[in-house]
């Protein structure tokens, strides 16, 4: 194995630190990172007392630890990570792991991503610390990480890639999180792998697992539910007898949209084969430009109809009640930002595990099976 | 009365099962909000952007609409405008968000009437019931009170006559009276035609998220409890500094001054989050009980030692950062001769088994050095013995400061080595800032308060006994000043009058300087 060498071997100087806290990465030794990271914020307490120089100060709320297999997902890693520091202020470990090299391999490099916290304020920055290994030096990933994570600090791990893939990897860097991300709408076929993540995600003792699938399906759910939150309105539940699901072609938009079809299925109670015989899910050719992969939820029932629709051109969707006694009137809402930065953000706010959506995916897992002749997917054209 | 009205709905007992985890926060009811003194500064720069966020956010009920009741005419594209123009300059969410904007002003509608004209609330009621009618606001109303407090009887009284009070709330902005004698009788008012949960009296400090977080930091932490008593506690300061003058409001303020003004609401609230006991739990009866307990626990002031426990100033001529601003009576709309204090700084006992013989000192002025408003907790001085013989100075105590704005946030003072061979002890701070911690930017604390009135909950907001409680502290002040000289003049950019100096280092304590 070769450790590359670093370009901080000496005490660093106040160039290095502008550089640092630009935003340029810096090569270090892998076994240093932490002293010369000490160092220069070290050097940077120094310069507060030199008024022409930017007053700087760390924070950290937690470790966030992103594991990543191509150059470009590390590429976007860290693009994510410097938007969402802004919000959420925290050491950042990107680890680069590329098994199918010859050569083993481990370097690192560290970088800061510093924001203004407000005017005529310090300026706040957040460690990144990069990783990369290859050959037989990625399974030494796990080990290299662990010196690294901040003490009393809760460790977020953000998988790039199938976690299922890598089990071995995983199983390693998940043992020391407390809270693991991942996209399920990134994968390839992931409906054929609902059966094994929904194993995982609903045995894993101590850590959150979170499916950005499942927040980008937070408008979605929450304009279906408020259609029932008034007190008078919420009767109506009893009496929804379908749910309806319309979906585009874009990645994971047919994933999401079972998952949603799910959580209506599996909230209301209906047991598996009920929700098979009750759930339809639709192909639309969706040519909006503003496309969030769903274009319409409908649930149905004796006298009630509730449809949630997308906008067509707009990011926006708006729910309509069709209630006896009317339960309110028509209500538009818009979107959340769908960018990975703007959804780790709501995950990162939140504490609890998702039971809902381990009840949806368990659901959605038992359905496909059932729905394997694709008696109940239909594609339509407008 | 207490019977008779209900106000809105009950809490809800049915859950929606398709609700769960989606939010923790109470889900609103539909409702109309009627603003009355709707053209005014208050609307444009705080309540409708408060509004318009809370729409951005989807916490605003299905079906709600805004009606601005106001005297000038005007119509409702012409009111809608001046609020769009308000909530672009206000907006947490600048720019607007068309989409939703549009569909938040479709229920906006402006209605002209004289807050003393009965026929205009006949005209109301028809109005009302015609957007229960049009946008489902299911009979549900709030009542918003953003005129002068001379208008607050009047319109009261009116609400009462055209049977508004039935499922209803009503906001009541402060002042909460001038005396408690005034208090008194605008609660009398109140309780003739409302329930006293119906009846929001709000507080916008309360609203801040650092002075929720005083809760927070006492009660989520087991660290900070234990030391919260006289044992460990030397004393407490609470300052709220404001650099800027009376700015346009020298007519109000003349009238008010600093104690009517600021420390009968803002700093009793911040003394009483700070000194209260653990609630039973976090409902709004349960808090404002152990709040009330709290200010009945302040050792009544008799007349004589008014002058020993507190201090009134005037700010004078000086300069604000390199600026020169005119003194307090050269203001316009001020009185030459005026006598209205600019600042106070008080000296307060609070007689219960934690604060026994502990002193809160407040401290509160216009035209001081900064913007700053902070609680420090001053914890008794270690004892010297063990570095005495080795250390040149004076062990420091140590302080924990929550500062509630600019800069929210949370210090602690504590005492560590300077590296080197010499035993030399010195103090270091430890700051917590919310900016560096949290980036998101904090709701505005109106966007909060109006949430919780629209949902029903009166946890943040002041309790009729509250309010009276508070204002026979500072009656016993405003009584015992009639006796006493003019305020002391301090010039302008300076911390206060000398005399404040001695107020506090008479006990052997010092200022700080936050």
């Amino acid at each position: 194995m070769v450790v590359s060498g670093g370009d901080l071997d000496v005490m660093p100087n106040p160039t290095q630190l502008e550089t640092f806290t630009a935003g340029v990465e810096t090569a270090v030794d892998v076994p240093a990172i932490e002293r010369q990271l000490r160092e220069l914020w070290q050097l940077a307490a120094e310069s507060e007392k030199d008024p022409s120089r930017r007053q700087i100060t760390r924070a950290c709320l937690f470790n966030l630890v992103v594991y990543c297999e191509t150059d470009a997902d590390r590429d976007h890693a860290a693009e994510v990570i410097s938007a969402l520091t802004s919000r959420h202020p925290c050491r950042a470990i990107v680890l680069l792991a590329k098994a199918d090299r010859a050569q083993s391999e481990l370097g690192a490099s560290i970088t800061a991503h510093c924001h203004l916290a407000g005017a005529g304020q310090k300026q706040v920055c957040c460690e990144q610390i990069s990783i990369h290994a290859s050959g037989e030096s990625v399974e030494h990933l796990a080990a290299a990480v662990l010196p690294l994570l901040e003490s009393d600090l809760p460790v977020v791990l953000w998988w790039n890639g199938v976690f299922l893939d890598r089990p071995e990897r995983f199983r390693r860097l998940s043992a020391v999180s407390d809270h693991v991300l991942f996209d399920t709408s990134a994968w390839p076929e992931p409906e054929k792998r609902l059966n094994s993540l929904a194993r995982v995600v609903v045995e894993a003792p101590h850590v959150r697992l979170a499916d950005l699938s499942w927040t980008r399906l937070g408008l979605w759910r929450r304009l279906t539910a408020e259609c029932f939150d008034e007190p008078h309105c919420r009767e109506a539940l009893a009496h929804i007898r379908r749910v309806e699901v319309t979906h585009g072609r874009g990645p994971g938009a047919r994933l999401r949209a079972l998952l949603c079809a799910s959580w209506v299925a599996s909230q209301l109670g209906w047991p598996p084969p009920d929700a098979a015989a009750r759930i339809g899910l639709s192909t639309h050719e969706d040519n909006d430009t503003t496309s969030v992969g769903i274009v319409s939820v409908a649930l149905k029932g004796d006298g009630v109809e509730v449809c949630v629709r997308k906008n067509h051109g707009e990011r926006t969707a708006s729910a309509t009640v069709l209630v006896p006694n009317v339960c309110g009137l028509p209500r538009t809402r818009a979107f959340w930002p769908t960018d990975d930065a703007s959804l780790l953000s709501q995950e990162l706010d939140r504490a609890a595990r998702h039971r809902v959506y381990e009840r949806a995916l368990t659901m959605a897992a038992a359905l496909v099976p059932l729905q394997a002749g694709g008696a109940r997917d239909s594609a339509r054209r407008d | 009365m207490r019977d008779q009205s209900r106000a809105m709905h009950e809490p809800q007992t049915l859950s929606n099962p398709l609700g769960e985890e989606l939010s923790t926060r109470r889900t609103p009811e539909p409702c109309v909000l009627v603003i009355f003194g709707a053209t005014g500064d208050l609307t444009h720069r705080k309540l409708v952007p408060a509004l318009y966020n809370l729409a951005h956010e989807g916490q605003l009920p299905s079906a709600f609409a805004v009606v601005g009741f106001a005297r000038r005419p005007k119509t409702n594209d012409e009111f809608r405008a001046e609020l769009k123009d308000g909530v672009e300059q206000h907006s947490r969410f600048s720019p607007i968000n068309p989409a939703v904007w549009d569909a938040f002003a479709q229920g906006v509608v402006y209605y002209q009437a004289e807050f003393g004209d009965a026929d205009g609330y006949v005209g109301l009621d028809k109005l009302l019931q015609q957007l229960d009618r049009e946008r489902g606001t299911a009979g549900n109303r709030v009542f918003y009170l953003a005129t002068a407090p001379t208008d607050f009887a009047t319109i009261i009284e009116q609400l009462g006559a055209h049977h508004q009070n039935a499922s209803a709330r009503i906001i009541v902005e402060k002042p909460f009276g001038r005396s408690l004698a005034t208090a008194r009788q605008l609660n009398r008012v109140l309780a003739g035609v409302f329930n006293e949960p119906q009846v929001f009296r709000i507080d916008h400090y309360l609203g801040k998220e650092t002075v929720q977080n005083i809760l927070a930091l006492r009660f989520a932490n087991e660290i900070f409890e234990p030391l919260w008593n006289q044992k460990y506690v030397d004393h407490v300061q609470i300052t709220v500094a404001e650099s800027l003058g009376v700015e346009g409001r020298g007519g109000y303020y003349d009238q008010s001054g600093a104690l009517r003004d600021m420390v009968q609401n803002h700093m009793m609230q911040l003394l009483s989050l700070t000194a209260m006991e653990p609630p039973t739990g976090l409902g709004a009866e349960d808090i404002r009980d152990e709040k009330v307990k709290l200010l009945r626990a302040i050792r009544p002031i008799a007349p004589a030692r008014v002058q020993q426990i507190s201090l009134r100033g005037q700010y004078a001529r000086g300069s604000i950062a390199g600026k020169i601003v005119v003194g307090y009576r050269d203001e316009p709309k001020v009185a030459p001769d005026s006598r209205t204090e600019t600042f106070v700084a008080l000296r307060l006992l609070i007689d219960n088994w934690r604060w026994a013989g502990v002193p809160f000192y407040l401290r509160h002025g216009k035209r001081l050095p900064k913007q700053a408003a902070e609680i420090a907790i001053q914890f008794k001085a270690p004892p010297a013995v063990l570095f005495a013989a080795e250390s040149t100075a004076p062990l420091q105590a140590n302080v924990l400061v929550l500062r509630i704005q600019p800069d929210e946030g949370i210090a602690i003072r504590m005492n560590a080595k300077v590296p080197g061979t010499a035993l030399n002890i010195q103090p270091v701070k430890m700051d917590f800032r919310y900016g560096g911690s949290f980036g998101a930017r904090s709701p505005d604390a109106y966007e909060r308060l109006l949430h919780d009135v629209i949902v029903g909950d009166s946890t943040l907001f002041t309790r009729d006994d509250e309010v009276e409680c508070s204002w026979s502290v500072m009656d016993a002040l405003l009584e015992g000043w009639q006796s006493s000289p003019a305020p002391f003049a301090y010039e302008s950019g300076t911390w206060g009058p000398a005399e404040a100096d001695a107020l506090i280092e008479k006990d052997g304590r010092q200022w700080r300087r936050p």
